[in-house]
Parts: C-alpha cells; structure tokens; sequence
C-alpha cells in the first residue's frame, strides 16, 4: 500500500541531487507541483460539485446564460498572472544554468563526445590546455576518425598529453567542471540525473556543460536522445573525487601518458597514443 | 413531457426520408468506394483510423512488453513473430533495433493515421457540411482524394516489413543524421526514406482536406447563418484547416529535404566530417530540421485538439441543456491557440542545443499559450453551471477530455518552464504529458464525437449500455496506464529506452513498469468494446430518431439517415446554436433552423409570442 500511496508523492522519486543548482531546479518543480495539485483540486472540485449538484432529475431544468464578460476577462486575467510569474521566475534559473555568458570559469575542461553507442572524453593533460583538435580549431575537424575522435593533431606538441577516456571520467568536488560536448555521428543527449544536467550534443558544434558537484561518489551517465538500436546502452559512469584524490588519480593517468609516448619515437604507429587506452 | 414524445415520434416518422436532391444512381464503387459524398468519406476515414488505431495500439503493447519484462518472450504470439523482430528465430524476445522501429511506428501511425484522420478527416467531412446546413463540401472530388491518399501512405509505410533494416527507427520526430540514415548506400530505399514519402502523402491528404474546409465554410453556409452563428465545431475545424493550410507545406519541404539526404546523399542536415562510412558534402546543419519539424509538429498538436476542443463544447452544451459559457471568448481562445501554436516550436528543442536565449523567448510564449486554454476550461465548468446535465456516453467521455485535458495541460506547465524541462526532458514525464493531452484528451473527444454522431451517420443508436462500459474501462485503464508515467519521469526513467534495468538509478522502477504493462493490456483490449458496439449497433441498433439528442444545430435537421444531399428541404438559420433552456418555450430547446423571435436581456435568452407559432415548423417540434 505504502508503494501505491508513493506515486501521488511525486517529489520523493527524484534521485538524490549532488550538483549546486540541481536544488533550484528540484524547488522550482516543487513550486509548480504544489501549484498544479492546488489548481487539480480547485477545478476538479468545481466539476464534481457541478455534475453531482446539477445532474439531470425530474424536474430540474437548465438555465439560458450567454456568460459575462467581466468573468471572461477575470480569468483570463488571473492565470496569465500566475503563468507570467512562472515563467520570470523560471528565466532567472535558466539564465544562471544554461547562458554561454553565465557559464563559470573553469577550475577542469573536458571534451565529451557522442557516437554510436558510448562516450568518449578528452582531458587536457599536464599542461591543463588542449593542443589542436577538432574544437579548440574547427579545421582540424578534417583529421576526425573513429580511432581519432577528437581529431587531435598529432604534429602539435601541446596535444601530446591530453588523454582520452572511454565510458568513465572522472571530476573534483566542489569545482566548477566545464565540458564541451559533440557527437561524431547523431544526436546524442549527454544526461547526468543526479546532477540535474542534459545537454543534447550535435555533430558539428560544441555545446557547453557545466556543473559543481558537492558530493563524492559514483554515478551513472545516460544518453536521453534516440541514437539507434543500442541508445538504451549508452550508459557510462563517472566518479566524483575529492581534491587530492582527483590530482593523485591525474598525476598517474598524466606519467601513463608520458610513458606512454616516450617509446613512440621509434614506435612506427603515432596514432597508439592518440587513442591511449582508457584508465 | 408529452409534447416531446410527440416530437420524438415524429422524428422516426421522418427517419427515412431519403433525399436524392438530383444524385441519381450510380455504380456500387462511386457510391461506396470513390465517392464524393463527405458522409461516405468521414466512413472510410472512420474504418481507416479504427484499423491504425489498432496497429498503432498493438506496437504500444509490444514496447510495454519489453519495458515490463526486458529480455523475455512476448507471450502468446512470440513464437509467430518475423525472424527479423526477434534475437533469434522463434525465441520471440524483441530485439533493439526492432524496439526502435516499434516506438517510431507506434507514434507516427498513432498521430498521422489515427488522430489527424479522425478529428480533421472524420469530423471534418462529416460535420461541416452538415452542421452549416448544405449538400456537400465545395470540392467533392478533392475530398475524395484527401481519403484516397491515405491507404496508399499507410501500405508504403507498412511495406518496410519488407525491406532490409525495417521499418523506420528514428522515432515519430525522426531527428537526423539518425534519420538520414548516415552509413547506408545511396540509392537505396530503406524504411524511414518510405516512412517520409508516405508522410509526404499524408501531408498531402491533410492539404487537400484543409483547403477544402476553408472553402467550403467560407462559401457553403446555409441562408442567414453568420459566422458567429457556427457550432463551436464548426469554428474549430475552420480555424484548424488554416493552420494545416499554413504548417504542412513547411513539413513537407522539410520531408523533402531529409528524403535528399537520405536518398541522394544531399547535405542539408548533416554537418561536416561525420565519422561513418559513407561521404557527405557536409555544410548542414541537424537542428534545421528540428525547427522545421517542429514549425509544423507543434501547430500539429493543436491540429490534433482543436477540433476535438469543439466537439466536447457542443455535447456539453447539449448534454447540460445550456448555451456555452462566453461562446465568442471560446472562438478567440481557438484563435489566439493556434496563432500562439505558430511561435511555440522551440520550445521542443530547449535542450536540443539551440542558442539558450531562444529558450527564454519559447518559454515565455508557451507560457503565454496557457492562457486561451485555461479560458477554454474555465468556460466548460461554466456551461456545466446551473445546468441539467444528463450522462450519456458521449457527455461522459467529453467530461474526461475536459478533466484529462486540465491534467495534460498542468503537466504542460513544469515542462514549459526552460530550466525543470532540463531534467524532465525526453523522459516518461513527457510521454505521460503526451498521452494525457493526445490520449486523455484528443482520443476521449473522438469517442464522444463518434457516440454524438453515429446515429447521424448510420441511421442507428449506439448502445449506451456498452457505451458506457467502453468509457468506464478505458477511463480507469487510461489514467492506471498513464498517470504512473510521470513518476517514472520525475525518477530520470528516458524515453525510448530498450531495457530500464541497464541503469542503476532506474532499478527501483520495475515494478511501477509492470504496473503500467498490465493496465496498458487492460486499455488495449477496453477498445474492443468500441468496436464490438459499433458494430453490433450497425446492425441491431434501435433506429434513430431525426434529433435524438434534441439539439440545436442543423446536422439534427436532416433526415435520420441522410442520403447523398444531405437535407429534405431548405435551411434557414434563425438563431445561434445554443438556445438551450429559454425562457418562455415549453422545449428546453431551440434548433437553429425553427423561426421564432426572441429578446436578449442581460445575456439571457427569452422567447417571444410569434404570430407564425411554432406548429408551422416542420419536424413539429
């Protein structure tokens, strides 16, 4: 019975919330939920009282009236009220989350990018700067290909140590994380619940994703927009780290990525480290 | 009380008093098949959405199937199903990809087969001509072609069962460069490259239909009926046809594009550098096609309602022995929705990565669309004020479109605001929202409309005991199936997923998913009786009365079952069409084509002693 009576508690089936504007967003649903339950009642009464009270029975009869316009302009007036403050209120909080001028100053950049089905994310590495790809320059969206998605130029120095991870990332608490996302392929929707965050991403342009998680922990990543047959797969996790757990986990990754490009000079295939295998 | 019996016996006398107004006989196929005559093509319109409702339903129950129990054999007929829908032969457990065509087909046959077909195809030629008081729409032979296109539209939409890949799988939206169906060869045609040729045709159809309506209202109305004298259906259903006569031309250059690209390998919305096999130009742009998409689709959803909006407001007045509560503010609500319906689009696409500032512009206009429709609303209880409200099938189900509608339209309200939609979006919150307004409300107000006018069209009485099983059913089913949703989307569930139980945060839902499989089954099978009534009735009905709902408006004039031509003598219109209940009249009503004169004084209406008397009036009311 408890389980049934918790379909009418709406508010109680959100997933926990771990992002700084994730409770403005949870309130802002709360307000319109406690407005809408009022607004059910009130005119779900009205109906009730109406059909019960005046029901068709011997000898009552209907009443000729045309309506009044002072009624019509009443409630033409007052819902466009309610709706007005709605709508302002909610600008203020869609400015603040989703403007390009409103979004924070980085503390950690990351490139995300949709294909067909997964994730793939790119980190600048120890010089926290991305070198040439395919979104810090649109031409080097040429060199974009299924082992090079971000289209990393191989010949700039600067990109050398940016890496890439597959289906999990990793970010710190309470700093303002800023990812550019994109698609190789179609429409994908880059969807953390728990943070309150969707974004659909494009082939062809970058879409900023920002938000401050204040809570550690591991959580799921979907994709929210139709991608094919395997869109209901497009699942990844990512971790929320404190600070010194997120430089320990960046000092190793960035000596893996050192490593790892040190034998390439003699190596013949340059394009091993371009596709550093994740973790 | 006796003088209704009388009137009542009066009209069975006249029950079949068909007239032929110079239409002489023809052969069995002009008469039945390619006629011109609007009540036939509101028939066949009828049979061709009762036959894709089904269809449509049946793909819905498979999707539910696979929600409920992911990964085990569809019951009953799994071992039947095509090699080609399943994982392996005979296992009858649904593939993904067949999951994808499944929720591609369930939406677009439901809106562009089923519910456009019914409230613009349907009502649409079976309404305004009658209920304007003439023969027939002003382009017959256009009218017919407005049906013929749609059998060919639905078999080459079908016909992707056979080809390689399916049916088209990119959902009803079809958002590229999914839908152009980046990777396959060109020159080649697979499902969704039929899916936008038969929704070209549709688009046609509907064209046609419109252009038609517009006519035929402009033109068509019988001896002294004014605009402001129109049934509130025949209003909506006008202003409907202009906005299909606006929008579709916009969707059709947008299938036309996306077919290009699909077919021919044109770059209109596909950027450059895709990582697939194949080569594209490049140079376009993918969100293109959601605001072409959506310029029409959301006009489309208004398309979908208004003339259901209509409908319920002429039962309702009929039904509660009232005139409509503030008729003319409910023509400028239909008005001021489908101008507002034209600058809404947006707000489909706040998260589709569209400049943000545009969603501050949408959702301050969505909100703004709220308006008219809570004046709409408010305007039903009011008619329902001080009425005499009788409880027929076709009231009942009119009164769960207006509570459904309320619940659809607060719904709409969370997903209007930009910054909660950036949670709620493409989850099942949007889907219950949907369903609530296209199923809640715009499939309830067809019910209504069919057991308002069956025994217009058939000369027969529906089965009010029936009647109201069917509603009482569907009702309970429709709300178990669907208010459920919104949980399931304020939990973060996504729409058109394959299997929930991937994801961890959604693991809690599987029971309220089996909840909502099992009253969908319920609702599925409700529709039989629907079907089983209108059949049964078709044959074993009580014979219909000429106006055996005493209403108003001029359709009520015409025979019991009228023939090609429609009425049996000249109309006149001497008042508007909800003069229920006036004063000084022994009836509680005042049809629109019985002569009489009448004061209004402080928006009542009073009858006035007329020296023609009212034994003059044929029909001897």
């Amino acid at each position: 019975m408890g389980d049934i009576l918790s379909v009418f508690d709406m508010l109680s089936w959100f997933p926990e919330n771990i992002s700084t504007f994730g409770q403005e967003l949870d309130d802002l649903f709360a307000i319109i939920y406690y407005i809408s339950v009022a607004i059910f009642f009130l005119t779900f009464g009205i109906l009730g009282w109406f059909l019960v009270k005046y029901r068709s029975r011997p000898g009552h009869k209907g009443y000729n009236y045309h309506g009044n316009n002072i009624v019509e302009v009443t409630w033409t007036i007052l819902p466009t009220i309610l709706f007005a403050g709605i709508g302002l209120y909610s600008d203020d909080i869609w400015e603040k989350t989703k403007y390009s001028k409103r979004v924070p100053k980085p503390d950690v950049e990351i490139l995300v990018l949709g294909k067909t089905y997964g994730w793939t994310f790119l980190y600048p590495g120890a010089d926290g700067k991305f070198g040439r790809n395919a979104y810090t320059d649109r031409t080097a969206r040429a060199l974009m290909t299924a082992t090079n998605p971000f289209g990393k130029d191989p010949e700039d120095p600067a990109s050398a140590d940016d890496f890439m991870m597959e289906n999990q990332f990793r970010v710190p608490v309470n700093a303002n994380v800023v990812m550019r996302g994109s698609s190789q392929d179609v429409l994908h929707s880059f969807f953390l619940p728990h943070m309150r965050v969707k974004q659909d991403v494009v082939p062809g342009t970058w879409m900023n994703i920002w938000y401050n998680a204040f809570k550690t922990g591991t959580y799921e990543l979907a994709c929210a927009e139709l991608c094919g047959g395997g869109h209901y797969s497009m699942r990844a996790e990512y971790q929320v780290l404190s600070k010194a757990d997120y430089d320990k986990w960046l000092d190793g990754k960035v000596a893996e990525v050192a490593a790892a490009s040190a034998p390439v000079a003699e190596a013949p295939a340059a394009d091993t480290t371009a596709a550093a295998p994740s973790n | 009380m006796s003088s209704t019996t009388l009137a009542e016996h009066a009209h069975v006398d006249h029950g079949h008093a068909h007239d032929d107004h110079g239409h002489h006989h023809q052969p069995w196929y002009r008469q039945y098949l390619f006629s011109t005559d609007h009540k036939v093509i509101a028939k066949q319109f009828l049979l061709s959405s009762l036959i894709f409702l089904f269809v449509g339903g049946a793909f819905a129950l498979f999707i539910r199937w696979q929600l409920a129990y992911p990964g085990k054999p569809v019951p009953v007929i799994g071992s039947m199903m095509p090699d080609t829908w399943v994982d392996a032969p005979g296992s009858g457990i649904i593939t993904p990809e067949f999951y994808a065509q499944l929720l591609t087909m369930h939406g677009t046959v439901m809106i562009f087969f089923v519910i456009i077909p019914f409230a613009v195809g349907m009502f649409g030629n079976f309404c305004i001509p009658l209920m304007i008081g003439t023969d027939d729409m002003a382009l017959p032979r256009l009218n017919m072609w407005s049906f013929w296109l749609i059998p060919p539209a639905g078999l080459i939409m079908m016909s992707a069962f056979w080809v390689e890949g399916g049916y088209a799988a990119a959902g009803w939206t079809s958002y590229p460069p999914l839908s152009a169906s980046i990777g396959n060869p060109a020159l080649k045609l697979n499902g969704q490259a039929l899916w936008l040729i038969s929704l070209f045709l549709v688009g046609f159809s509907s064209i046609m239909g419109a252009v038609n309506y517009v006519t035929t209202v402009l033109n068509k109305r019988a001896k002294g009926m004014k605009m402001f004298d129109m049934p509130l259906t025949v209003w909506a259903l006008f202003i409907t046809a202009i906005i299909i006569t606006l929008g579709t031309p916009v969707l059709a250059a947008a299938l036309a594009m996306l077919f290009m690209d699909n077919f021919l390998h044109t770059s209109f919305f596909l950027p450059d550098h895709l990582v697939t096999s194949q080569k594209y130009f490049g140079g376009g742009q993918p969100v293109l096609w959601q605001h072409l998409f959506w310029f029409y689709s959301h006009p489309a959803v208004y398309i979908m309602i208004l003339p259901l909006m209509g409908i319920v407001s002429d039962v309702m007045a009929t039904f509660s022995r009232k005139p409509i509560y503030g008729y003319k503010a409910m023509v400028f609500a239909i008005a001021g929705i489908a101008f507002l319906g034209f600058i809404v689009w947006g707000h489909h696409m706040f998260q589709s990565g569209m400049n943000p500032l545009l969603g501050t512009t949408f959702m301050l206009s969505t909100i703004v669309i709220a308006v008219p429709s809570s004046i709409k609303v408010f305007n039903w209880l009011g008619t329902l004020w001080r009425g005499n409200i009788k409880f027929s099938s076709a009231m009942l189900n009119a009164l769960a479109f207006v509570s459904m509608f309320i619940i659809g339209g607060l719904s709409g309200v969370f997903m209007a605001s930009a910054p909660v939609d950036i949670y709620i979006h493409d989850t099942y919150f949007i889907v219950a929202h949907i369903h609530y307004v296209l199923f809640g409300g715009s499939l309830f107000g067809i019910f209504a409309g069919i057991y308002y006018w069956y025994p217009k069209m058939f000369g027969k009485m529906l089965s009010e005991t029936w009647g109201r099983r069917h509603f009482f059913w569907t009702f309970i089913f429709f709300n178990l199936t669907f208010f459920p949703m919104h949980v399931l989307g304020v939990g973060g569930h996504m729409r058109r997923i394959y299997d929930p139980n991937v994801y961890d945060f959604l693991k809690g839902m599987a029971g309220l998913n089996e909840f909502i499989t099992i009253a969908a089954i319920g609702l599925g099978f409700s529709q039989l009786i629907l079907v089983g009534n209108i059949l049964w009735s078709l044959k074993n009905g009580r014979k219909a009365p000429r106006n055996p709902w005493r209403a108003n408006t001029l359709e009520w004039a015409a025979p019991a079952h009228p023939g090609h031509g429609n009425f049996d003598r000249d109309i006149t219109v001497y008042r508007g069409p909800y003069e229920y209940s006036v004063e000084g009249r022994d009836l509680d009503y005042w049809p629109q084509w019985e002569p009489g004169k009448s004061v209004t004084v402080d928006h009542h209406t009073i009858a006035v002693a007329d020296d023609a008397g009212e034994t003059k009036v044929f029909g001897a009311h």
